[in-house]
């Protein structure tokens, strides 16, 4: 498969993979841990959404979903498909106990990535792909323009009914 | 190839880094940062090792930021340099 189609792809897969779990798993919602609060204003303040201020917080604070796709792209890519994935599930998870995260969102992300990176291996898919395509995912998230991402990550919090209640 | 697209990402984070306005802006650039070393140093070392060595990174990176977050919370005026 070429190979820039395939980070493409891998980019668009990772990018619904994170966000959709991390808006289930609440991150929108409400600030975890207390940085996360700062930085969610700090992003209203420019001109964004609150809700997508606290999901981009969340992410910087905790690895989250977004932290176990990667770790598992890494992990499967380094180590094996099926069980790198799992390795990475558990040291995600050490990683939100010292944060002071609940730690579902992180491991939940981490299988899930585990199990689509084992089902499009088989039409070519390879891990690195994964790999490049979560930076690209992030950098969409985080890099670009911080009151636009937030405002769309504020429709789909909306959309899935997960919109802070704060103000 | 992998690894060029990743290098030109960090040092676009880096410029940006440079022109943000405060420092919560900051951090979330930073973040990008992160993910993107950890991606290179599992691609540049092709070992099982390379893989634990990218995750501790990435993991140990995000408590910092997320110390820096808190104290950021708790420092309610930026002191600036003159």
């Amino acid at each position: 498969m070429n190979e820039i189609l395939g980070i493409v792809i891998a980019a668009f897969i990772s990018w619904f993979n994170f966000v959709l779990i991390d808006t289930w798993m609440g991150l929108p919602e409400a600030p975890g841990v207390k940085g996360a609060d700062v930085i969610g204003r700090s992003v209203k303040a420019r001109g964004g959404d609150l809700a997508g201020g606290f999901f981009q917080g969340n992410i910087v604070c905790s690895p989250d979903a977004s932290a176990g796709t990667l770790l598992a792209s890494i992990a499967c890519y380094a180590i094996g498909t099926p069980e790198g994935g799992l390795i990475a599930a558990v040291l995600v998870y050490f990683g939100n106990r010292l944060c002071a995260d609940p730690g579902y969102a992180g491991t939940t992300g981490a299988l899930s990535i585990t199990i689509i990176i084992f089902l499009t291996s088989f039409i070519g898919f390879k891990p690195e792909y994964f790999i490049v395509g979560m930076v690209l995912a992030i950098l969409t998230i985080q890099g670009l323009y911080h009151p636009w991402a937030s405002r769309l990550l504020g429709k789909i919090a909306h959309k899935m009914g997960r919109h802070t209640k704060l103000t | 190839m992998l690894i060029e697209i990743l290098g030109i990402i960090v040092v676009l984070m880096a410029l940006r880094t440079l022109v943000a306005q405060n420092r919560s802006e900051r951090l979330l650039y930073l973040n990008v940062i992160g993910f993107s070393m950890s991606a290179i140093i599992c691609l540049y070392i092709q070992t099982p090792f390379g893989a634990i060595i990218a995750i501790t990174f990435f993991v140990t990176s995000t408590l910092s930021s997320n110390a820096i977050a808190y104290s950021l919370g708790r420092v309610k005026e930026e002191i600036m340099v003159k």
